[in-house]
């Protein structure tokens, strides 16, 4: 198939075609694996709304047409301002529109105890490393249209590694920061933590209110064996950011992955979780807030896939929505065949605030193997009237009640998350989006 | 294949016979027409059952709209592409007539062994029987009893000619044509169905029952079930299906439209042992029904209860709209697969009406190498203010081989609603297993009791007889599944 006989309007998502990509010289393998990705993004077409993954969030939400990739941002020889939290991280890396940097609080990157590079650099000095997760073999599922574009088109790649029992208390910080309004940010995660490391991995996104963005993210995540992995990302776009993000995590035997998602901003969010419980006795810990309101759309959807025995896997995903906020929740249990002694559990929560606000849950098992025990559960509902009557009774004005119930109801999420100044920054922002009006 | 080998599978074939005790063939004259489909087909279905034009002209705007239409392939389910020409629409045994009086012995002897009781005998006194044999319904029992209180319980042909008013205002009235594949197909040739109205204000004193039986070979069954409870009425009504063992497959593509006015009460419950094939799935029984029930009036209520043990393919969603404010659904499932049977089977709970109702409870038990599916829908629009749901469903695994899977869905556009969805799915205990067999009871025994008590929040909504019934199936079923 040749791109001449391909109608762009089908398979093109507009900006990302034959000129969009990278013109800089790039290692070889970098450059066999986006060519492999390009081909599969030609042949896979454009998601529609008659597509069953994007029937709740019609693609049409997202006006593609408007946004022109950003260029990637180079490597700043001096550094810029410090973020608040930086130094309550080993590792900070700050990425913007121009440029990004890499500050090494702890001189563990000087000490070689932890490997935190572009991507393209890293293929350079790690090749064979980078060769084996660079295929990914953490996705479980075909090729998907915007998987193919992240691997064909990322304009920053980061590699994260930690080699065999490295402990690394306060991790690495990525931060990115973009403002230019009519581009597409396309970042790339690929973390590995070894034998019995321990690493935790913090990300938060953020934009102005006023600039139009969209962001297409591609993370992979890979927890060695007896290994520990923390990542939350806290996502804390602009009013008028669009963000299409896929996950890929995978825990070797005896792994324990920690994954936190946080979705506050963005006007359409667009995410997918996959989870591949590898080996024995891995355990996978997936929790998720997020929290809808004016006319935000948020749209998550998790895999929790148990590819081996003695398995185990809990999720919960907490949501709520208010004015004109519209939530989805998709979730997948798959045990696959011969996955005994598999424990998995699935539980999503919502708190529906205000009428003309929607959340829709839709949660799944695929079982395919017998001894196991495989459970979820979904809730829909307001705040709980008698517990809004106890607080009302002891003096506390409705708004504030309201608030409080809402704040207890996601507490047990942010208590999940790993950084104490990521819980703050949640809880403020929930405070903030209870007392929004529409 | 050596000594042992056949000594093996003459047992198992033995043990078939036993296990669907149902498949036998009765040798009756048939009336058929040939296979295949199209306009002059149904027209002659419709000559033969002398309806009237209008009837007739809505069979073949259905017809039409049918083949606009594409077979739907979602469900989790496989199966060959079916040749909707290598099908005979129409076959009646030639001495069909309404009366019991008058029916073929060799039909009766045919209900008689599988339980039917068309004589009005005291054994089941309780409950009035239409029975459909292929196409027509044969015999309709406690007819006069029924009309003195006005109740009209008649098979659907005879509603047609005597009823044209009621049948054509309810008819499609909850499941149109246009609503699905097999429902539009159902409509073109659906050749009979019992017909159930209950005036203002009557409680049906006795359970209404239809029993549907697949006998010619190569034919579909496409009954049509319409029940109507105006304001204040209250019916029960049991359904139940049996078909003899054939090694091809045959399509029953059954359509029921349930209507309860304000305050009307609908229990509908089904027993469907539709013949599943045998152990490697050859032949049995494609089950693609459409069954909805419409809570139009308000404190309406309409209840399914489905036990769920034949067929190749189960392909069915009971559903209640609960239009009416205060109106209640509730939906009670066992869904039993074995072999290579697969069902793909749940509910809809589509809310309107404030203060309205949904409970649902699903139960699935799979066994073998079938695959067995839940999937439901519950739809809390804007309207349906202070809505309540509650769902629970469960999956029970006996043997590695098999599959259950669960894909609900909850749509909820208020803030004054509540809705609660709960799913398990695990292996049959190991403990509560070794705790029976410890007090002496071999394993078949043990496993058929924990199932049971698995299934009795279902079981528990059936009327007795059909309960004991259902109970009775199961065991029969779960037989040889062990171990």
């Amino acid at each position: 198939m040749t791109t001449a006989q391909l109608d762009p309007a089908v398979v093109m998502v507009p900006g990302f075609d034959e000129s969009a990509r990278p013109a800089a010289a790039e290692p070889d393998l970098i450059t066999a694996r986006r060519e492999a990705a390009f081909k599969q993004y030609l042949e896979l077409p454009m998601p529609t709304a008659r597509d069953e993954e994007w029937r709740r969030t019609d693609p049409a939400l997202i006006p593609f047409e408007r946004f022109k990739p950003a260029e990637a941002p180079r490597r700043r020889a001096a550094p810029s301002g410090a973020g608040p939290w930086d130094d309550t991280f080993d590792v900070v890396v700050s990425v913007d529109d121009t440029g990004f940097e890499i500050r090494d609080n702890a001189g563990l990157l000087a000490q070689g105890g932890l490997t935190v590079q572009p991507l393209a650099e890293a293929a350079q000095r790690h090749p064979a490393l980078i060769e084996r997760y660079l295929q990914g073999p953490a996705r479980v599922k075909h090729p998907r249209k915007f998987s193919a574009l992240g691997d064909a088109f990322w304009r920053f790649g980061l590699f994260i590694h930690a080699p065999a029992k490295a402990i690394i208390p306060r991790g690495v910080l990525i931060r990115y920061t973009h403002a230019q309004s009519g581009r597409s940010v396309v970042p790339r995660l690929l973390a590995v933590v070894e034998d019995q490391a321990e690493l935790t991995i913090a990300e938060h996104y953020e934009s102005p209110d006023d600039a139009e963005l969209l962001a297409i993210t591609t993370r992979e995540l890979y927890a060695g064996p007896g290994a520990t992995l923390r990542a939350a990302s806290l996502q804390e776009w602009g009013a008028r950011t669009y963000h299409i993000g896929e996950d890929w995590v995978r825990a070797e035997r005896d792994a324990r992955i920690e994954w936190v998602t946080l979705l506050l901003g963005g006007q359409v969010s667009k995410m997918m979780v996959s989870c591949d419980v590898h080996e024995p006795n891995a355990q996978a810990y997936l929790s998720g807030l997020f929290f809808a309101n004016r006319t935000q759309h948020v749209d998550q959807k998790t895999l929790q896939l148990h590819t081996a025995p003695n398995t185990y896997s809990n999720l919960l995903y907490k949501g709520a929505v208010k004015d004109q906020g519209h939530s989805v929740y998709q979730g997948i249990i798959d045990a696959a065949p011969g996955a005994i002694k598999v424990d998995a559990y699935q539980m999503n929560n919502n708190l529906i605030l205000t009428e003309g606000a929607r959340a829709d849950s839709l949660p799944g098992l695929e079982i395919d193997a017998d001894d196991l025990k495989c459970s979820h559960g979904a809730t829909f509902g307001n705040l709980d009237q008698n517990q809004l009557f106890y607080l009302r009774a002891r003096g506390l004005p409705e708004a504030e009640a309201r608030q409080l119930l809402v704040m207890a109801f996601f507490e047990e999420v942010i208590a999940r998350v790993p950084h104490e100044f990521m819980r703050e920054r949640v809880r403020e922002d929930v405070r903030r989006k209870c007392g929004d009006a529409a | 294949m050596n000594q042992t080998e056949t000594t093996h599978k003459l047992e198992t074939d033995s043990k078939l016979v036993r296990e669907y005790q149902y498949g036998f063939v009765t040798d009756v004259d048939t009336d058929e027409l040939p296979k295949g489909l199209n306009e002059d087909i149904i027209r002659a279905i419709s000559q033969k059952k002398n309806e009237p034009v209008w009837m007739t002209e809505w069979r073949l705007k259905s017809f039409r709209r049918w083949q606009t239409m594409r077979e739907p392939r979602w469900a989790k389910v496989t199966y060959p592409e079916i040749d909707y020409q290598d099908i005979r629409y129409y076959s009646a045994p030639k001495s069909a007539s309404s009366g019991a009086a008058q029916a073929d012995p060799e039909l009766l002897k045919t209900f008689e062994r599988l339980g039917i009781p068309l004589y009005e005998r005291d054994r089941l006194a309780g409950v009035a029987v239409d029975a459909v044999f292929d196409s027509v319904s044969v015999a309709t029992t406690h007819r006069e009893m029924l009309a003195e209180k006005g109740i009209i319980f008649c098979s659907m042909s005879e509603a047609i000619q005597e009823h044209p008013e009621l049948v054509r205002k309810y008819l499609g009235s909850v499941v149109p044509p246009s609503d699905n594949f097999f429902a539009a197909l159902n409509s073109a040739v659906f050749s009979d169905g019992s017909f159930c109205y209950i005036p203002k204000g009557v409680r049906c004193p006795v359970e209404l029952s239809t029993y549907f039986r697949i006998n010619a070979r190569d034919t579909g069954q496409f009954e049509r079930t319409l029940i109507v409870a105006e304001e204040d009425a209250y019916v029960s009504y049991i359904e139940g299906c049996t078909a003899p063992m054939r090694d091809t497959n045959q399509l029953h593509a059954a359509v029921v439209e349930l209507v309860a006015l304000d305050r009307a009460q609908i229990k509908y419950s089904t027993v469907q042992n539709w013949y599943a094939g045998d152990e490697k799935g050859h032949g049995g029984i494609y089950n693609f029904v459409t069954k909805r029930g419409h809570c139009r009036g308000a404190h309406s209520k309409i209840s399914w209860t489905q036990v769920e043990v034949g067929a190749a393919i189960t392909w069915k969603y009971p559903s209640v709209i609960l239009e009416g404010d205060h109106s209640v659904g509730e939906f009670y499932s066992v869904a039993f697969t074995n072999n290579r049977m697969q069902a793909d089977t749940g509910t809809k709970m589509i809310h309107i009406g404030a203060h309205t109702k949904s409970t649902i409870i699903s139960k699935g038990i799979s066994a073998g190498e079938s695959a067995n599916s839940y999937r439901g829908l519950v739809q809390i629009l804007p309207s349906a203010q202070h809505a309540r749901n509650h769902t629970c469903c469960d999956s029970m695994l006996i043997g590695d081989k098999c599959s259950a899977n669960t894909y609900p869905v909850i749509e909820a556009e208020t803030s004054t609603a509540i809705t609660e969805h709960e799913a398990t799915t695990s292996k049959i205990s190991e403990e509560q297993l070794f705790y029976v067999q410890s007090r002496g009871i071999d394993e078949e025994s043990a496993t058929s009791l924990i199932v049971n008590g698995f299934c009795k929040d279902v079981f528990k909504e059936l009327p007795l007889e059909f309960s004991v019934e259902a109970i009775k199936l199961l065991e029969l079923k779960l037989e040889h599944s062990v171990g």
